[in-house]
């Protein structure tokens, strides 16, 4: 029973009743491929139901045509179907289960391969409008409720629903005067069943709540024990914990008593079906109406009747829970990527000027502006360093110039071609971004740094990590490239993983490099290391620079100070210095940090 | 803190008497659910054999009036057999969630009261599972008690029945049945590995989801898209490769499982056919053999879990257990003191001190220190030297291994630990707040402080103008559903915290590291006033903090090897210097 507890759904989250449909025929369009075995399980489906209700039948023929009439080959003919109905039953069950599963898993794969897929093709834009969490939640906590409808719910909820049909359809035909009888409770059940949905829903709802409540109380209680101590308040918190302990207690408690009071009502359904069938049912066998036969056909049929309600009525929420889970997830492959490819791309010719033309961006259509009218160019194999203060707009022109994102105005060229027109494989080949912090995945280091061109050979990988001079460093790891990298990479120093993410551009071999450089201060031991795998990395490369270190902005060839949304300052180092402005000042303050420490 | 270990000589026994103790507390309920389940199962097993009479002498001999006679006894005991049901559900689902809400009260108080040196080795991670699921498991158990005994009752009342209906046809039509019980335990066993392997292969989605979406600049950058679906496919692959694994063991089963019951009717069809046509049973005496197979599906397959249950139970009391029976190492002496008044003097007498006892050298080596009423003083030292132990040992988070400490005069093991706690107001490193209002933060020493009282401690700790401007001023939530305060102002609430408290000593435990250095100056200003005289053992590394204080105590290796005030040492004290230096380095 507490398989159904977790499925209490929120409000926000219960589908409209066209949405239900839609949603529907949208699943079914994606099982499209299955077209086969989905025709083959409503067939298996339909014979089941029929071999289920049949085998009553085949009891009542026995009990009229053999035993009343004494007849023993009616007796063995009823005992024989009996038994094949049985065998066709089982057989039945098991290709319903796995052409079911089969479906359905097949469904699920699909479904997280195509919404992976839309993610990946997202472009920064989206990331930066939503939640981690929430697109992590996606495809885990979503897919994962579909798995197991799949897994444990969708068999019974359409095995449920047909025996349903069919035995109210058997019996109207055997006796419809006792069936509408029989049938009378069966609306009284439907409508408990719909209140107890509803109330259930809600009183778990609070459970839930509840529950976190309490956890999160209990945590607390052990996160702050040594400040709860030291001030000596164990008793008191004791009281306050105590208080969630109880209202959790209190919600379960409610939550029990409304099913408390529905079982018994389907079970009193099903019994008060058993008083109507022999009491009313024995006076229409004395007036002739129906025979004793029927009598023993409704009693076993009576049996498929109430037990499907309940079960049906206990799916709804996993049903509506799986509902809301799919809505969320075609929402997420309806979303357009802000970053489009056009139908006309064309690849971008080999170096070229990278420049931006009047550029001007807000993040929000409504947003300030980040940038404002920026106009810059960066010939081929030149090194740019944006400096700035936090916020002053040079992450936001870096994005736009490698097309993270797309300008709101003006436009980015490189070799003449503006960057929409460009198709997103060469812009691939052309541009490479280096983030700010070296990010390792699962995999080895090997793995780690072929993600930049996953096509490449072991030995192209480590020529990329020689070029850099980084290769002895990971070789000398005891297991070498073949280093696992657990947990995020925690094992490896930030330098480390600074070298890896240089290993990988290194790779990738593009003509331009986007880098935003670490602000945080790197272990001593590899600065050195990552300061000349920097070096050899931008050698006849067309460099974009976030400069946050005063070395890397006096080794560019140019360097433009970002400010307030636009270039206040460009020039070459020494010429800025000179010149006395707000580069000289940021420079000052720079050098009298690093004389400090 | 390993969870399969027996440690702390925790054996299962133990486990199961911790579960017939919390089960014992509740034996009236229990017996009212137990009983309420044995009614409805007798009611239950009733009902077929009445239809039964119904139908041999109200419809097959039509006596007048029976059968109007047996219908009322079906509803009647219809009832009866409803209510119970529902009654024993109710009943038996409190008794589980008591127990459950219990034993959480009885774990949660126990961990309250336990020494820090418990908490600085176990986990919380470890904790929080024995109050969640381990709590679970055993509700799960207790909840299946009075439904168990129904199932047992419903299996002995049924062959009992049918035996004396028809003793080889009751042979016959039950013989198949235990195999039920075989095949349900048997399912169990083969798909709970498979459940867990599809977990497993979950697992796997989401943290390769987590970590791909968490380094999207990195996939954005290198173009690695493409990779990263490729990942995605495999493991996508993986999943249904188990998934449909899973389902053929179902499908191996569950079948099975509605076949076998089968096998029973179909022998009441068969032989209890020929048994009617041979004159040597009734035609009605069939409806009751049919019913009786299927009441017996749902007991049998069921007996297995109950085992199963019970024993991740108890192996779930017994980890709780191993909890409950480690004893606090610090608490009251018989006849512990309410410490006499007095004004704070502060001695560490010859005092040595090591976490644990197979440590190479001790965190304190013979320390001896007074510090004068009133006095502040701060403890200065390289990063384990030992200065924060110095803190932790006087409010007796830890006892001395040897000498003593002793405040105005009174050894602290003499005192009565709530008394000395709270006379003794501590600043800690890492700020803890709790998810409730500003202001019962601040109040958390005494809960009934008045507004003003908290203001003025606000005030005192520079926090009173940050609150002001917080959306709800003091009545803002903070922790992780509420509102989240900057390092520096939450250090100044857990000041604010420590001045309310009114202590005769205070100490502010590297209660400036996680300020800004630019507004250090403000939390500067609050603590002159706060440690104005008042003793304070102030722990720290940032020289504007240290020369707060009147004195300081340069501590290295777990010895004082200096001492002075800020300016002296400053200029006489090589080591200081160093010490100082690094701190600045490792601050940078």
């Amino acid at each position: 029973m507490g398989m159904w507890n977790s499925y209490a759904v929120e409000e926000d989250d219960k589908l409209e009743k066209g949405e239900a449909g839609h949603l529907m025929r949208r699943a079914f369009r994606m099982l499209r491929p299955y077209r086969g075995d989905v025709i083959l399980c409503a067939f298996v489906l339909i014979a089941w139901t029929f071999a289920t209700v049949a085998g009553p039948a085949a009891i009542r023929y026995g009990v009229d045509h053999g035993l009343v009439k004494h007849n023993v080959t009616a007796v063995n003919r009823a005992a024989i179907a009996f038994a094949v109905f049985s065998v066709a039953v089982a057989l039945l069950s098991r290709a319903q289960i796995l052409l079911v599963n089969r479906i359905g898993e097949r469904f699920l794969r699909d479904m997280r391969e195509r919404v992976f897929d839309h993610l990946m093709k997202m472009s920064l834009g989206f990331y930066d409008m939503q939640q981690t969490g929430k697109l992590v939640a996606r495809m885990t906590s979503d897919i994962d409720s579909l798995q197991e409808l799949v897994q444990q719910g969708l068999i019974v909820f359409i095995t449920s629903g047909l025996l349903l049909i069919f035995t109210i359809s058997t019996l109207l035909v055997i006796s419809p005067l006792l069936a509408l009888l029989c049938l009378a409770s069966l609306p009284i059940v439907v409508l408990a069943s719909i209140q107890f949905q509803r109330a259930s829903n809600r009183a778990y709802l609070v459970v839930r709540e509840r529950i976190g409540q309490t956890l999160a109380t209990f945590q607390e209680g052990l996160s702050g024990v040594r400040v709860i101590q030291a001030f000596g308040r164990e008793a008191a918190n004791e009281k306050r914990f105590q208080h969630h302990n109880q209202e959790q207690l209190d919600a379960y408690s409610y939550a029990v008593k409304i099913s408390a009071i529905y079982f018994p009502v389907v079970e009193l359904a099903g019994n008060a079906g058993l008083a109507i069938v022999v009491g009313i049912g024995g006076v229409f066998v004395h007036s002739g109406t129906i025979t004793i036969g029927t009598i023993f056909a409704f009693v076993l049929l009576l049996q498929n009747l109430f037990d499907p309600v309940q079960q049906l009525s206990q799916l709804f929420n996993m049903l509506q829970s799986a509902g809301a889970a799919l809505n969320k997830l075609f929402g997420v492959l309806d979303t357009d990527s802000p970053v489009q490819e056009r139908k006309a791309a064309v690849d971008l010719p080999a170096r070229g000027v990278l420049e931006a033309v009047d550029l001007t961006f807000a993040y929000s259509a409504d947003g300030p502006k980040v940038l404002d009218d920026v106009s810059i160019q960066i010939k081929p194999g030149e090194r740019l360093a944006l400096v700035g203060p936090t916020g002053a707009g040079k992450s936001t022109l870096a994005k736009l110039l490698s097309r993270m994102y797309d300008p709101t105005q003006g436009c980015v060229r490189y070799a003449g071609v503006d960057l929409r027109d460009a198709t997103f494989k060469s812009m691939r080949d052309r541009f490479t971004v280096v983030p700010q912090e070296g990010y390792l995945f699962q995999g080895t280091i090997l793995d780690n740094v072929r993600l930049a061109k996953p096509e490449a050979t072991d030995a192209e990988v480590e020529a990329a990590m020689a070029r850099i001079g980084v290769l002895d460093h990971f070789a000398s790891l005891a297991e070498g490239l073949h280093t696992e990298v657990r947990e995020r990479g925690s094992r490896f120093s930030a330098g480390e993983r600074q070298l890896v993410s240089l290993a990988r551009a290194a790779l990738a071999n593009s003509e331009v490099l986007v880098l935003d450089e670490a602000t945080s201060s790197l272990d001593p031991g590899t600065e050195v290391e990552v300061e000349s795998a920097l070096t050899k990395l931008m050698e006849r490369r067309t460099v974009i620079v976030i400069a946050h270190r005063l070395t890397t902005a006096e080794r560019a060839d140019m360097v433009a100070v970002v400010d307030d949304g636009g270039i206040v300052e460009m020039g070459t180092h020494d010429d800025l210095v000179m010149r006395g402005g707000a580069y000289a000042a940021l420079f000052g303050s720079w050098s009298g940090h690093a004389a400090a420490s | 803190m390993s969870s399969s270990q027996s440690a702390g000589g925790v054996a299962r026994s133990d486990g199961w008497r911790l579960l017939r103790r919390t089960i014992g507390k509740q034996k009236g309920a229990v017996a009212v659910g137990v009983a309420a389940g044995l009614i409805w199962t007798v009611a239950k097993v009733t009902l077929p054999l009445l239809a039964r009479q119904g139908l041999e002498h109200g419809v097959r001999l039509n006596e007048p009036g029976a059968l109007r006679k047996w219908t009322i006894a079906i509803i009647v005991v219809a009832s009866i057999s409803g209510i119970c049901t529902g009654l024993r559900r109710y009943v038996a689902f409190g008794i589980a969630y008591r127990a459950e809400t219990d034993l959480r009260l009885k774990l949660f108080a126990h961990l309250q009261r336990l020494h820090f040196a418990f908490h600085d080795h176990s986990q919380t991670g470890q904790l929080m599972s024995r109050a969640a699921t381990d709590l679970q498991q055993i509700q799960g158990f207790i909840v299946m008690i009075p439904i168990t005994v129904s199932n047992a009752l419903t299996i002995v009342l049924v062959a009992a029945v049918v035996l004396v209906l028809n003793l080889k046809l009751a042979l016959l039509a039950l013989l198949p049945l235990p195999a039920l019980n075989v095949l349900a335990n048997r399912f169990a066993k083969r798909i709970h590995p498979v459940s867990m392997e599809l977990q497993q292969e979950l697992a796997g989605v989401s943290s390769s989801v987590e970590e791909t979406v968490t380094g999207i600049r990195v996939v954005k950058g290198f173009g690695a898209e493409a990779y990263q679906s490729q990942r995605m496919k495999q493991t996508a692959a993986r999943v249904l490769d188990r998934a449909l694994y899973a389902g053929q063991v179902r499908a191996g089963f569950l079948p099975l499982l509605d076949f076998v019951p089968a096998l029973g009717l179909l022998a009441v069809v068969w032989y209890g056919g020929h048994l009617v046509l041979n004159g040597d049973l009734k035609t009605t005496d069939l409806l009751p053999f049919l019913l009786y197979v299927n009441m017996l599906i749902f007991p049998l397959r069921m007996t297995g879990q109950l085992v199963a249950q019970g024993q991740r139970a108890v192996a779930a009391a017994q980890r709780i257990e191993e909890i409950l029976v480690t004893e606090p190492e610090i608490f009251d002496k018989p006849g512990a003191v309410k410490l006499p008044e007095g004004n704070g003097e502060v001695r560490f007498d010859h005092v040595s001190f090591g976490y644990s006892p197979e440590a190479e050298r001790p965190v304190l080596a013979d320390l001896s220190l007074t510090i004068q009423a009133g006095e502040a003083v701060a403890i200065v030292g390289p990063t384990g030297c030992g200065k924060t132990t110095v803190a932790r040992l006087l409010p007796r988070f830890y006892d001395v291994g040897s000498g003593a400490i002793t405040i105005d005069g009174v050894d602290v093991r003499d005192v009565k630990l709530n008394d000395l706690r709270t006379s003794i107001g501590i600043v800690f490193e890492d700020t803890f707040l709790f998810g409730d209002t500003v202001a019962a933060n601040i109040a958390f020493a005494d809960p009934d402080a008045s507004q003003e009282r908290i203001e003025k401690a606000a005030e005192l700790a520079g926090a009173h103008e940050f609150i002001a401007e917080l959306p709800e001023g003091y009545a803002t939530e903070l922790g992780e559903r509420g509102f989240s305060l900057s390092g520096g102002q939450r250090q100044r609430i857990a000041l604010a915290r420590a001045i309310l408290a009114d202590p005769r000593v205070l100490i502010l435990d590297d209660a400036t590291s996680s300020v800004d250095p630019t507004k250090e100056h403000e939390i500067r200003d609050a603590l002159r006033t706060v440690m104005a005289g008042r003793t304070t053992i102030v722990i720290a590394h940032r020289p504007a903090t240290i020369a707060l204080a009147d004195r300081v105590v340069l501590l290295d290796n777990g010895r004082i090897v200096a001492e002075g005030t800020h300016t002296d040492l400053l200029r006489d004290c090589e080591r200081y210097r160093e010490v100082l230096a690094q701190a600045e380095e490792v601050a940078a």
